[in-house]
Protein backbone atom coordinates (compact mmCIF):
# COMPACT_ATOMS: atom_id res chain seq x y z
CA UNK A 1 0.00 0.00 0.00
CA UNK A 2 1.20 3.21 -0.86
CA UNK A 3 -0.32 5.66 1.69
CA UNK A 4 -4.23 7.64 0.84
CA UNK A 5 -4.17 6.79 -2.99
CA UNK A 6 -2.91 3.25 -2.39
CA UNK A 7 -5.43 2.56 0.24
CA UNK A 8 -8.25 4.05 -2.31
CA UNK A 9 -7.10 2.44 -4.79
CA UNK A 10 -7.35 -1.28 -3.06
CA UNK A 11 -11.17 0.19 -1.74
CA UNK A 12 -12.25 0.38 -5.26
CA UNK A 13 -11.64 -3.11 -6.06
CA UNK A 14 -13.85 -4.18 -3.36
CA UNK A 15 -16.50 -5.76 -4.98
CA UNK A 16 -19.57 -3.44 -5.83
CA UNK A 17 -17.52 -0.15 -4.78
CA UNK A 18 -18.62 2.70 -6.43
CA UNK A 19 -16.89 5.26 -4.65
CA UNK A 20 -13.92 5.60 -1.96
CA UNK A 21 -12.68 8.69 0.20
CA UNK A 22 -10.70 9.36 3.51
CA UNK A 23 -12.54 12.28 5.18
CA UNK A 24 -11.78 14.06 8.92
CA UNK A 25 -14.80 13.64 10.83
CA UNK A 26 -13.84 17.04 12.37
CA UNK A 27 -14.20 19.40 9.76
CA UNK A 28 -15.97 17.45 6.28
CA UNK A 29 -12.47 17.71 4.66
CA UNK A 30 -11.72 15.23 1.93
CA UNK A 31 -8.31 13.85 1.87
CA UNK A 32 -8.55 11.65 -1.35
CA UNK A 33 -11.38 10.35 -2.86
CA UNK A 34 -12.07 8.31 -6.01
CA UNK A 35 -14.52 6.91 -8.01
CA UNK A 36 -18.26 8.54 -7.75
CA UNK A 37 -19.68 10.25 -4.83
CA UNK A 38 -23.06 9.59 -4.05
CA UNK A 39 -25.06 12.76 -5.35
CA UNK A 40 -22.19 12.76 -8.03
CA UNK A 41 -19.99 14.83 -5.56
CA UNK A 42 -17.83 13.83 -3.45
CA UNK A 43 -16.93 16.93 -0.98
CA UNK A 44 -20.78 17.54 -0.30
CA UNK A 45 -21.30 14.19 0.66
CA UNK A 46 -18.38 14.06 2.35
CA UNK A 47 -19.19 16.87 4.31
CA UNK A 48 -22.42 15.20 5.52
CA UNK A 49 -20.74 12.19 5.89
CA UNK A 50 -18.34 13.36 8.60
CA UNK A 51 -21.28 14.89 10.43
CA UNK A 52 -23.03 11.10 10.92
CA UNK A 53 -19.30 9.96 11.32
CA UNK A 54 -19.06 12.47 14.26
CA UNK A 55 -22.35 12.30 15.98
CA UNK A 56 -21.31 8.14 16.29
CA UNK A 57 -18.32 8.75 17.62
CA UNK A 58 -18.89 11.15 20.10
CA UNK A 59 -22.23 9.35 21.14
CA UNK A 60 -21.39 7.88 24.94
CA UNK A 61 -23.93 5.64 24.36
CA UNK A 62 -22.32 3.49 22.00
CA UNK A 63 -18.84 3.68 23.89
CA UNK A 64 -19.56 4.41 27.04
CA UNK A 65 -20.55 2.34 30.16
CA UNK A 66 -17.09 1.02 31.27
CA UNK A 67 -17.91 -2.58 30.59
CA UNK A 68 -14.98 -4.96 29.14
CA UNK A 69 -17.09 -4.94 25.48
CA UNK A 70 -17.11 -1.46 25.37
CA UNK A 71 -14.84 0.64 23.22
CA UNK A 72 -14.70 3.45 20.84
CA UNK A 73 -16.94 2.99 17.84
CA UNK A 74 -15.04 0.98 14.65
CA UNK A 75 -17.09 1.24 11.76
CA UNK A 76 -20.87 2.31 10.88
CA UNK A 77 -23.12 0.76 8.38
CA UNK A 78 -26.05 2.54 6.64
CA UNK A 79 -28.08 0.70 4.33
CA UNK A 80 -29.96 2.29 1.57
CA UNK A 81 -32.36 0.69 -0.84
CA UNK A 82 -29.85 0.38 -3.38
CA UNK A 83 -26.84 0.93 -1.59
CA UNK A 84 -24.55 0.43 1.41
CA UNK A 85 -22.64 3.30 2.76
CA UNK A 86 -20.15 1.88 5.02
CA UNK A 87 -17.35 3.88 7.46
CA UNK A 88 -14.84 2.62 8.97
CA UNK A 89 -12.77 4.44 11.09
CA UNK A 90 -8.64 4.94 11.17
CA UNK A 91 -7.23 4.38 14.33
CA UNK A 92 -4.15 6.54 14.96
CA UNK A 93 -1.45 6.91 18.14
CA UNK A 94 -1.12 10.20 17.10
CA UNK A 95 -4.33 13.26 17.04
CA UNK A 96 -6.23 12.40 13.82
CA UNK A 97 -9.60 12.07 12.81
CA UNK A 98 -10.26 10.10 9.84
CA UNK A 99 -12.52 7.37 8.75
CA UNK A 100 -12.42 5.62 5.22
CA UNK A 101 -15.50 5.94 3.41
CA UNK A 102 -16.61 3.53 0.78
CA UNK A 103 -20.28 3.61 -1.19
CA UNK A 104 -21.30 0.20 -3.05
CA UNK A 105 -24.13 -1.10 -4.97
CA UNK A 106 -25.83 -3.46 -2.62
CA UNK A 107 -26.85 -5.75 -5.46
CA UNK A 108 -23.38 -6.37 -6.30
CA UNK A 109 -21.60 -6.19 -3.04
CA UNK A 110 -21.52 -8.28 -0.21
CA UNK A 111 -21.39 -6.48 3.47
CA UNK A 112 -19.45 -9.17 5.39
CA UNK A 113 -16.73 -8.90 2.58
CA UNK A 114 -17.06 -5.23 2.53
CA UNK A 115 -16.19 -4.58 6.26
CA UNK A 116 -13.68 -7.11 6.48
CA UNK A 117 -11.45 -5.44 3.54
CA UNK A 118 -12.14 -2.08 4.99
CA UNK A 119 -10.92 -3.05 8.33
CA UNK A 120 -7.60 -4.42 6.46
CA UNK A 121 -7.40 -1.55 4.35
CA UNK A 122 -7.87 1.21 7.19
CA UNK A 123 -5.59 -1.08 9.15
CA UNK A 124 -2.40 -1.20 7.37
CA UNK A 125 -2.91 2.47 5.85
CA UNK A 126 -1.67 3.37 9.37
CA UNK A 127 1.12 0.77 9.32
CA UNK A 128 4.52 0.83 9.78
CA UNK B 1 -12.52 44.45 11.26
CA UNK B 2 -11.34 46.47 8.39
CA UNK B 3 -7.80 45.44 8.71
CA UNK B 4 -9.06 41.40 8.53
CA UNK B 5 -10.71 42.29 5.51
CA UNK B 6 -8.03 44.25 3.71
CA UNK B 7 -5.34 41.73 4.79
CA UNK B 8 -7.45 38.95 3.77
CA UNK B 9 -8.13 40.59 0.33
CA UNK B 10 -4.52 40.93 0.19
CA UNK B 11 -3.39 37.94 0.58
CA UNK B 12 -6.15 36.43 -1.66
CA UNK B 13 -4.65 38.52 -4.48
CA UNK B 14 -1.54 37.58 -3.76
CA UNK B 15 -2.21 33.92 -3.43
CA UNK B 16 -4.17 33.94 -6.72
CA UNK B 17 -1.25 35.45 -8.48
CA UNK B 18 1.02 32.77 -7.25
CA UNK B 19 -1.07 30.31 -7.94
CA UNK B 20 -1.21 31.17 -11.73
CA UNK B 21 2.99 31.99 -11.82
CA UNK B 22 3.42 27.85 -10.63
CA UNK B 23 5.71 29.82 -7.86
CA UNK B 24 7.32 28.03 -5.44
CA UNK B 25 8.36 29.67 -2.29
CA UNK B 26 6.84 30.98 1.13
CA UNK B 27 4.31 33.42 1.71
CA UNK B 28 5.36 34.51 5.65
CA UNK B 29 3.93 36.64 7.81
CA UNK B 30 3.18 37.17 11.40
CA UNK B 31 0.34 34.79 11.76
CA UNK B 32 2.46 32.09 10.29
CA UNK B 33 3.94 30.91 6.92
CA UNK B 34 2.34 28.58 3.59
CA UNK B 35 5.32 26.99 1.39
CA UNK B 36 3.92 26.59 -2.11
CA UNK B 37 5.72 24.67 -4.32
CA UNK B 38 4.75 25.07 -8.72
CA UNK B 39 1.45 26.96 -7.47
CA UNK B 40 0.03 23.99 -4.84
CA UNK B 41 0.34 24.31 -1.05
CA UNK B 42 2.97 21.94 0.43
CA UNK B 43 3.55 22.88 3.99
CA UNK B 44 2.20 25.29 6.25
CA UNK B 45 3.18 26.38 9.54
CA UNK B 46 1.39 28.70 12.60
CA UNK B 47 3.04 29.53 15.81
CA UNK B 48 -0.14 28.55 17.56
CA UNK B 49 -0.62 25.05 15.46
CA UNK B 50 1.76 22.20 16.58
CA UNK B 51 3.60 20.72 14.24
CA UNK B 52 4.31 17.48 12.59
CA UNK B 53 7.21 16.57 14.84
CA UNK B 54 4.97 17.54 17.89
CA UNK B 55 2.25 15.64 17.26
CA UNK B 56 4.36 12.47 16.82
CA UNK B 57 6.49 12.66 19.47
CA UNK B 58 3.87 14.43 22.06
CA UNK B 59 1.44 11.20 21.41
CA UNK B 60 4.25 8.87 21.79
CA UNK B 61 4.38 7.52 17.96
CA UNK B 62 7.78 8.85 17.36
CA UNK B 63 10.44 8.92 19.68
CA UNK B 64 12.48 12.40 19.78
CA UNK B 65 15.48 10.51 18.81
CA UNK B 66 13.60 8.98 15.73
CA UNK B 67 12.41 12.65 15.03
CA UNK B 68 15.73 14.73 15.43
CA UNK B 69 17.15 11.87 13.48
CA UNK B 70 14.94 12.73 10.08
CA UNK B 71 15.06 16.63 10.36
CA UNK B 72 18.96 16.22 10.88
CA UNK B 73 19.71 13.77 8.53
CA UNK B 74 16.75 14.54 5.72
CA UNK B 75 16.25 18.02 6.80
CA UNK B 76 19.10 19.74 4.57
CA UNK B 77 17.65 17.89 1.20
CA UNK B 78 14.18 19.04 2.13
CA UNK B 79 13.36 15.63 3.03
CA UNK B 80 12.90 15.07 6.28
CA UNK B 81 9.25 13.76 6.15
CA UNK B 82 10.04 10.91 3.12
CA UNK B 83 13.15 9.68 5.36
CA UNK B 84 10.78 8.63 8.35
CA UNK B 85 8.63 6.81 5.59
CA UNK B 86 11.93 5.27 3.91
CA UNK B 87 13.76 4.61 7.57
CA UNK B 88 10.27 2.46 8.31
CA UNK B 89 9.50 5.21 11.21
CA UNK B 90 5.76 5.77 9.89
CA UNK B 91 4.06 4.62 7.00
CA UNK B 92 3.33 6.39 4.18
CA UNK B 93 -0.37 6.58 4.90
CA UNK B 94 0.83 8.59 8.58
CA UNK B 95 2.79 10.71 7.34
CA UNK B 96 -0.13 11.28 4.81
CA UNK B 97 -2.35 11.94 7.12
CA UNK B 98 -0.52 13.42 10.10
CA UNK B 99 0.81 15.80 7.73
CA UNK B 100 -2.15 17.04 6.13
CA UNK B 101 -3.82 17.49 9.22
CA UNK B 102 -1.16 19.75 10.70
CA UNK B 103 -1.29 21.71 6.88
CA UNK B 104 -4.62 22.38 7.53
CA UNK B 105 -4.65 23.47 10.82
CA UNK B 106 -2.02 25.69 10.04
CA UNK B 107 -3.19 27.09 7.31
CA UNK B 108 -6.37 27.82 8.73
CA UNK B 109 -4.76 30.16 11.67
CA UNK B 110 -2.65 31.95 8.69
CA UNK B 111 -5.65 33.07 6.29
CA UNK B 112 -8.10 33.13 9.63
CA UNK B 113 -5.64 34.90 12.38
CA UNK B 114 -6.76 34.64 15.90
CA UNK B 115 -5.22 38.33 16.59
CA UNK B 116 -8.00 40.21 13.86
CA UNK B 117 -5.40 42.84 14.03
CA UNK B 118 -2.67 40.76 12.83
CA UNK B 119 -1.95 41.44 8.74
CA UNK B 120 -1.98 38.31 6.35
CA UNK B 121 0.93 37.41 4.93
CA UNK B 122 2.51 39.47 2.31
CA UNK B 123 6.42 38.75 2.18
CA UNK B 124 6.82 36.01 -0.59
CA UNK B 125 10.01 34.38 -0.33
CA UNK B 126 10.37 33.17 -3.58
CA UNK B 127 12.17 29.22 -3.94
CA UNK B 128 12.00 28.60 -0.64
CA UNK B 129 11.34 25.46 0.20
CA UNK B 130 10.70 23.78 3.78
CA UNK B 131 12.97 21.19 5.39
CA UNK B 132 9.91 18.97 6.16
CA UNK B 133 9.65 18.53 2.52
CA UNK B 134 6.50 17.91 0.17
CA UNK B 135 4.05 14.80 1.38
CA UNK B 136 0.52 15.51 -0.15
CA UNK B 137 0.24 19.12 -2.24
CA UNK B 138 -2.68 20.58 -1.87
CA UNK B 139 -4.95 22.73 -4.57
CA UNK B 140 -4.89 26.57 -3.06
CA UNK B 141 -8.42 26.49 -3.97
CA UNK B 142 -9.18 23.94 -2.03
CA UNK B 143 -7.57 25.04 1.16
CA UNK B 144 -9.60 28.13 0.44
CA UNK B 145 -12.94 26.65 0.81
CA UNK B 146 -11.76 24.05 4.25
CA UNK B 147 -10.99 27.88 5.75
CA UNK B 148 -14.04 28.63 4.91
CA UNK B 149 -16.15 25.75 5.63
CA UNK B 150 -13.98 25.59 9.25
CA UNK B 151 -14.98 29.20 10.37
CA UNK B 152 -18.78 28.37 9.54
CA UNK B 153 -18.69 25.08 11.82
CA UNK B 154 -17.31 27.62 14.56
CA UNK B 155 -19.65 30.08 13.89
CA UNK B 156 -22.50 27.69 13.41
CA UNK B 157 -21.09 25.85 17.35
CA UNK B 158 -21.51 28.53 19.21
CA UNK B 159 -20.66 32.41 17.59
CA UNK B 160 -18.34 33.60 20.46
CA UNK B 161 -15.22 34.41 18.87
CA UNK B 162 -13.72 35.69 21.61
CA UNK B 163 -13.61 31.60 23.41
CA UNK B 164 -10.84 31.44 20.90
CA UNK B 165 -8.00 33.69 22.22
CA UNK B 166 -9.34 33.27 25.84
CA UNK B 167 -8.38 31.28 28.98
CA UNK B 168 -10.39 28.19 29.10
CA UNK B 169 -12.79 28.32 32.31
CA UNK B 170 -14.83 25.41 33.11
CA UNK B 171 -18.29 26.04 34.79
CA UNK B 172 -18.25 24.24 37.94
CA UNK B 173 -21.32 21.92 37.55
CA UNK B 174 -23.38 20.42 39.87
CA UNK B 175 -23.44 16.93 38.33
CA UNK B 176 -19.63 15.96 36.45
CA UNK B 177 -19.62 16.52 33.08
CA UNK B 178 -22.07 13.92 30.90
CA UNK B 179 -20.55 10.67 30.22
CA UNK B 180 -20.26 11.27 26.44
CA UNK B 181 -18.67 14.51 27.24
CA UNK B 182 -15.97 12.61 29.12
CA UNK B 183 -14.87 10.22 26.69
CA UNK B 184 -15.18 11.98 23.85
CA UNK B 185 -11.98 14.21 22.74
CA UNK B 186 -13.36 16.98 23.77
CA UNK B 187 -13.25 15.17 27.53
CA UNK B 188 -9.69 15.89 27.15
CA UNK B 189 -9.41 19.54 26.59
CA UNK B 190 -12.42 20.00 29.23
CA UNK B 191 -9.68 17.98 31.46
CA UNK B 192 -6.79 20.38 30.12
CA UNK B 193 -9.13 23.91 31.25
CA UNK B 194 -7.40 25.28 34.33
CA UNK B 195 -8.64 28.99 34.01
CA UNK B 196 -5.71 30.33 32.51
CA UNK B 197 -4.67 28.53 28.84
CA UNK B 198 -6.55 29.21 26.07
CA UNK B 199 -7.56 27.21 23.64
CA UNK B 200 -4.28 27.54 21.44
CA UNK B 201 -2.24 26.66 24.32
CA UNK B 202 -4.60 23.93 25.19
CA UNK B 203 -4.01 22.22 21.84
CA UNK B 204 -0.03 22.70 21.71
CA UNK B 205 0.10 20.86 25.25
CA UNK B 206 -2.28 18.13 24.28
CA UNK B 207 -0.52 17.95 20.70
CA UNK B 208 -4.04 18.07 19.44
CA UNK B 209 -5.27 20.08 15.84
CA UNK B 210 -5.92 23.78 17.02
CA UNK B 211 -9.04 23.88 14.95
CA UNK B 212 -10.57 20.95 16.51
CA UNK B 213 -9.65 22.64 20.00
CA UNK B 214 -11.40 25.80 19.19
CA UNK B 215 -14.41 23.85 17.84
CA UNK B 216 -14.75 21.58 20.81
CA UNK B 217 -14.36 24.32 23.28
CA UNK B 218 -17.03 26.15 21.08
CA UNK B 219 -19.47 23.25 21.36
CA UNK B 220 -18.69 22.88 25.35
CA UNK B 221 -19.51 26.96 25.66
CA UNK B 222 -22.52 26.03 23.81
CA UNK B 223 -23.67 22.88 26.02
CA UNK B 224 -22.46 25.35 29.15
CA UNK B 225 -19.71 22.95 30.69
CA UNK B 226 -16.86 26.38 29.45
CA UNK B 227 -17.64 30.01 30.73
CA UNK B 228 -18.31 31.90 27.80
CA UNK B 229 -16.49 35.71 27.59
CA UNK B 230 -18.30 38.78 27.52
CA UNK B 231 -18.42 40.41 23.82
CA UNK B 232 -15.26 42.51 23.26
CA UNK B 233 -13.19 41.17 26.51
CA UNK B 234 -9.97 41.43 25.65
CA UNK B 235 -7.79 38.33 25.41
CA UNK B 236 -5.38 38.53 28.34
CA UNK B 237 -2.10 38.57 26.03
CA UNK B 238 -1.20 36.78 22.74
CA UNK B 239 -1.61 33.12 22.39
CA UNK B 240 1.86 31.05 22.12
CA UNK B 241 2.18 27.28 21.50
CA UNK B 242 3.25 25.55 24.59
CA UNK B 243 5.12 22.76 22.31
CA UNK B 244 8.44 23.66 22.50
CA UNK B 245 10.06 24.78 19.13
CA UNK B 246 11.02 21.92 16.85
CA UNK B 247 14.74 21.77 16.00
CA UNK B 248 15.03 22.83 12.39
CA UNK B 249 18.59 22.83 10.00
CA UNK B 250 21.22 25.33 10.02
CA UNK B 251 20.07 26.65 6.55
CA UNK B 252 16.61 26.64 6.72
CA UNK B 253 15.25 30.27 6.75
CA UNK B 254 14.05 30.80 10.99
CA UNK B 255 10.67 32.78 10.17
CA UNK B 256 9.45 32.42 13.79
CA UNK B 257 12.73 33.46 15.51
CA UNK B 258 13.02 36.48 13.25
CA UNK B 259 9.54 37.36 14.41
CA UNK B 260 9.88 36.52 17.91
CA UNK B 261 13.00 38.77 17.71
CA UNK B 262 11.42 41.66 16.08
CA UNK B 263 8.17 41.19 18.98
CA UNK B 264 10.71 41.55 22.01
CA UNK B 265 12.63 44.44 20.76
CA UNK B 266 8.73 46.34 19.29
CA UNK B 267 7.87 45.25 23.22
CA UNK B 268 10.36 47.13 24.56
Amino acid sequence: MTGIDGCLTEAMAIPGARGASLVDWTSGLTLGAVGDGPDGDHEASAAEAAELARLAVENGGFTGGGARHDGPVEELIVTARGSYHLFRYVATSFDSSVFLYVWLDRTEANLAVALFRMKDLATRLVSA
Amino acid sequence: MTAVVTGGAVVTATLDRLVRERATGALHGRAGALYLADGALVHAESPVVPDVGWRLTASGRLSRESWEEAVTEGGPDHRAGSLLVERGRLSRGELELCHLSALFDAAYFVLSPLDGSQRAPDRFLRGARHWFGPVRPVPVAAVRREVRRRRGLLERAWPCPELDVSPVVPVPAPAPAPRAVRRSPSGAVLAAADGVRTPTQIAGALGRSAFATLLDVRRLAAAGLVRTPAPGTPPPRRARPAAPAARVPADAPEIFLLQRIRDALEAL
